[in-house]
C-alpha cells in the first residue's frame, strides 16, 4: 500500500477506536461523580504532554513478545493495527476533551424533562445529550482523527517505517528527506499540510457554530 | 340492590421527609381532582417537594403514591421503592420550561407520545387548543417566555397523564398573558379530571386556580385548606406572615365566651369575635386585623356600630396615597403600629398627615385570634 493509503486506513480505523471508546469516556467524566475520576481523566490526558517516544516506549512494552497481548497470541508490533493503536492513544485526549465540555454544556434540566416524558437513559443521550453537544463531539473527533493521522514518534517506534506495511505519510516524509528525495518530500508535505488545514478550518466551523448556538434551557432561573 | 363506593384513593398523596443542605422538607400532602397550589416564600421547599413527586430529587424516607400506585417508599414499613421518573406517569412543567431547544414546538409536544404514530396530530391538536398552532415550526429560541410556557404546557399535556406538576407556570408572563392561561387551565382541568400541584409565591395566582392551599414555610407545610379559609383563617401567625397579612397581634387573653373573646395587648384592652372553641384565660395568641377593618372614628359624629369596639386614640406617623387608596401608619398608646387602609376618597374632611392625632376603631368582626402558635 502507498503511504496515502496506509494512511488512510490507519486514521478510519484509529478513529473508530477513538468514537468507541472516547464517547462513553467523556460522558462518564461530564455526568457522574465516582472516585478516581480526576485520576482517570488525568491518565487519559497523559499522551497529550508525554513525548510521543514515551508513549511508544510504553506501547512498545505492552505489545512486545514478552507482552500479555502477544502473550495472548495477539502480535502487533510492526503492523498496521500496531500504528493505529498508538494513533488512537495519542488522538484520544482531544477528542475526550472537547467532547466533555460539550456534554457537560447540556442543561441536566433538558435530560430530567425528557426522563418526566417517559425516556430512559439511552433515549435520553441519544436524543437529547448528544445531538445537544453534537458540534463538540464532532469537532472533537475531527481533532482526534487529524492527530491520529499526523502521528510519527509513537508509531515509529512501535510500527517502524516498513514501506508498504507499515509506512503512514509522516513516517514517508522522514524516510524520503533522509534519502534526499525532495520531489516525493514535496508532494506528501504539501498534501498533509492541506488535510491538516482542511480539518483545522472544519473545527473552527464547528466551534463557532455550537457558541451561537443556545444549548442551555431557555429560561433563566431567577430563584 | 345497592352498591357501596368503592373508598377513593386520592389521586396524589406524598408523605416524605428530606434533609438539604439548607433545609429540612418534611411535607404531607393528598390531592385529588383539584387543583393544590403551593404556596410559601422562596427557599421554602415548594420546587423541591415537586422533583420528589417526580422522582427527581430523591427522599430520605417516606412514602409517595400516585393513582394508587406506591413510586416511592423507604423506612415506613413495607419493602422500599423507588420508580425512576421515566415510569411515574406525570407531566411536569419545570419553571425553567426545559424545552429541548433543538425541537420545533411541535417536536417538543410530539416527544411526549413518541410511540404513537399519531403523534404530530395529536400535538397539533394541543398547541391549538393553547393558541400555539401557528409556532409550531418555531424553535423554542424563537418564542417569548409566555409561548415557551405555553409549549410546556402543551408537552405535559400530551402524555395524557393524570398528575400534572407546575412550578411557578406564571412567573414570566405580562397580566393579560396569565389571565388568559389561567383560564386555560381553569377550563382544561375538569374536562381531563386532572390532579395539579401548582407551586407560586403569588397570592393571586392561589386565588385565582387555587381549589386548595397548601402553604409551605422552611420545608414544612403548615396550613391546607380551601384557599379563601386559609387567607380568613391562617392556623398560625408563620402562616399568617407568609400570607402577607398585616397587623399581627401578639396579646393575651383576658377572657372568652359569648361569641367574643377579651384580649390584652400589650395593655391595650380588646374584643374579637371569637371563633372556634374557647380559649383559656391568660392564653398567649396572635390575632390579626386586615388594614381595611382598621376604621377612623370622625371626632364629632355619632358613634356607629362598625366603630363602636376598639376604639384607641393614635397617631398618625405615615401617609401613602394611590390612585384607589391611602394607607396609613398609626402609632398606639402601647407603643404599637397598625396599619390602616380606606378608599382614596374616605375620610378626605380628616386631616392624616404625619404627626396628626387620629382616633381608630379595631372592627370586632375583623379581628381574628388565630388558634395555635
Amino acid at each position: 500500500m502507498s503511504p496515502l493509503q496506509l494512511s488512510a486506513l490507519v486514521t478510519i480505523v484509529a478513529t473508530a477506536a477513538i468514537i468507541t471508546v472516547g464517547l462513553p469516556l467523556a460522558w462518564l467524566l461530564a455526568r457522574r461523580r465516582f472516585p478516581g475520576r480526576v485520576l482517570l481523566e488525568t491518565l487519559i490526558l497523559l499522551p497529550l504532554v508525554l513525548p510521543p517516544s514515551v508513549v511508544g516506549y510504553y506501547l512498545l512494552m505492552g505489545l512486545g513478545e514478552a507482552g500479555p497481548l502477544a502473550r495472548a497470541g495477539v502480535h502487533l508490533l510492526f503492523t498496521w493495527q500496531g500504528a493505529a493503536l498508538a494513533s488512537a492513544i495519542v488522538g484520544l485526549p482531544l477528542m475526550v476533551k472537547s467532547a466533555k465540555a460539550a456534554i457537560a454544556s447540556v442543561d441536566p434540566v433538558l435530560e430530567d424533562a425528557a426522563r418526566i416524558c417517559g425516556s430512559g437513559e439511552w433515549e435520553v443521550m441519544a436524543r437529547i445529550t448528544l445531538p445537544l453537544a453534537r458540534r463538540g463531539v464532532v469537532a472533537g473527533i475531527v481533532l482526534g482523527a487529524a492527530r491520529a493521522f499526523g502521528e510519527f514518534g509513537a508509531t515509529l517506534m512501535v510500527a517502524g517505517s516498513i514501506p508498504g506495511r507499515t509506512q503512514t505519510m509522516p513516517l514517508a516524509i522522514y524516510d524520503a528527506v533522509q534519502a534526499g528525495r525532495y520531489g516525493d518530500a514535496h508532494t506528501l508535505v504539501l498534501l498533509t499540510s492541506v488535510l491538516a488545514f482542511l480539518s483545522l478550518l472544519a473545527v473552527a466551523h464547528l466551534e463557532r457554530d455550537a457558541d451561537g448556538r443556545a444549548v442551555q434551557g431557555t429560561r433563566a432561573v431567577d430563584a | 340492590m345497592e352498591t357501596r363506593p368503592a373508598a377513593r384513593v386520592p389521586a396524589l398523596r406524598v408523605n416524605v421527609r428530606m434533609r438539604l443542605p439548607a433545609l429540612v422538607v418534611e411535607a404531607h400532602l393528598e390531592a385529588d381532582n383539584e387543583v393544590m397550589v403551593l404556596f410559601g416564600p422562596s427557599g421554602a421547599g415548594k420546587t423541591t417537594l415537586l422533583n420528589i413527586v417526580a422522582g427527581l430529587a430523591r427522599p430520605d424516607s417516606g412514602e409517595i403514591a400516585l393513582e394508587g400506585q406506591t413510586v416511592y417508599r423507604r423506612d415506613t414499613g413495607g419493602p422500599s421503592r423507588n420508580v425512576p421518573a421515566r415510569r411515574r406517569r406525570i407531566g411536569y412543567v419545570m419553571q425553567q420550561y426545559a424545552l429541548f431547544p433543538h425541537m420545533t414546538a411541535l417536536e417538543n409536544v410530539a416527544y411526549a407520545r413518541r410511540r404513537d404514530p399519531e403523534r404530530h396530530a395529536r400535538a397539533r391538536d394541543l398547541l391549538d387548543l393553547l393558541s400555539m398552532g401557528s409556532h409550531a415550526a418555531h424553535r423554542p429560541s424563537q418564542l417569548s417566555g409566555g409561548q415557551q410556557q405555553r409549549v410546556a404546557l402543551a408537552r405535559a399535556l400530551a402524555a395524557d397523564r393524570r398528575i400534572l406538576l407546575l412550578d411557578e407556570p406564571f412567573a414570566a408572563l405580562d397580566a393579560p398573558m396569565r389571565d388568559r392561561l389561567q383560564a386555560d387551565l381553569a377550563r382544561l382541568r375538569p374536562e381531563l379530571g386532572l390532579t395539579v400541584l401548582l407551586v407560586t409565591h403569588r397570592l393571586e395566582d392561589a386565588f385565582a386556580l387555587g381549589d386548595r392551599l397548601a402553604v409551605m414555610r422552611s420545608g414544612r407545610i403548615e396550613q391546607v385548606g380551601r384557599v379563601s379559609d386559609v387567607f380568613r383563617r391562617p392556623a398560625t401567625r408563620g402562616v399568617a406572615e407568609a400570607m402577607g397579612i398585616r397587623n399581627l397581634l401578639a396579646a393575651r387573653v383576658i377572657a372568652s365566651g359569648d361569641g367574643s373573646v377579651v384580649l390584652d395587648w400589650d395593655g391595650l384592652r380588646l374584643v374579637a369575635a371569637a371563633s372556634g372553641s374557647a380559649l383559656p384565660p391568660d392564653a398567649a395568641v396572635t390575632a390579626y386585623i386586615q388594614p381595611e377593618d382598621v376604621k377612623i372614628v370622625y371626632p364629632d359624629r355619632p358613634v356607629s356600630d362598625a366603630v363602636a369596639y376598639n376604639v384607641i386614640d393614635g397617631r398618625v406617623t405615615s401617609h401613602h396615597e394611590s390612585a384607589s387608596a391611602r394607607v396609613i401608619q398609626v402609632a398606639l398608646p402601647n407603643g404599637r403600629e397598625i396599619e390602616v387602609r380606606f378608599p382614596a376618597l374616605s375620610y378626605r374632611p380628616i386631616p392624616l398627615e404625619p404627626g396628626c392625632d387620629v382616633r381608630v376603631a379595631l372592627r370586632r368582626e375583623g379581628l381574628t385570634v388565630l388558634h395555635a402558635d
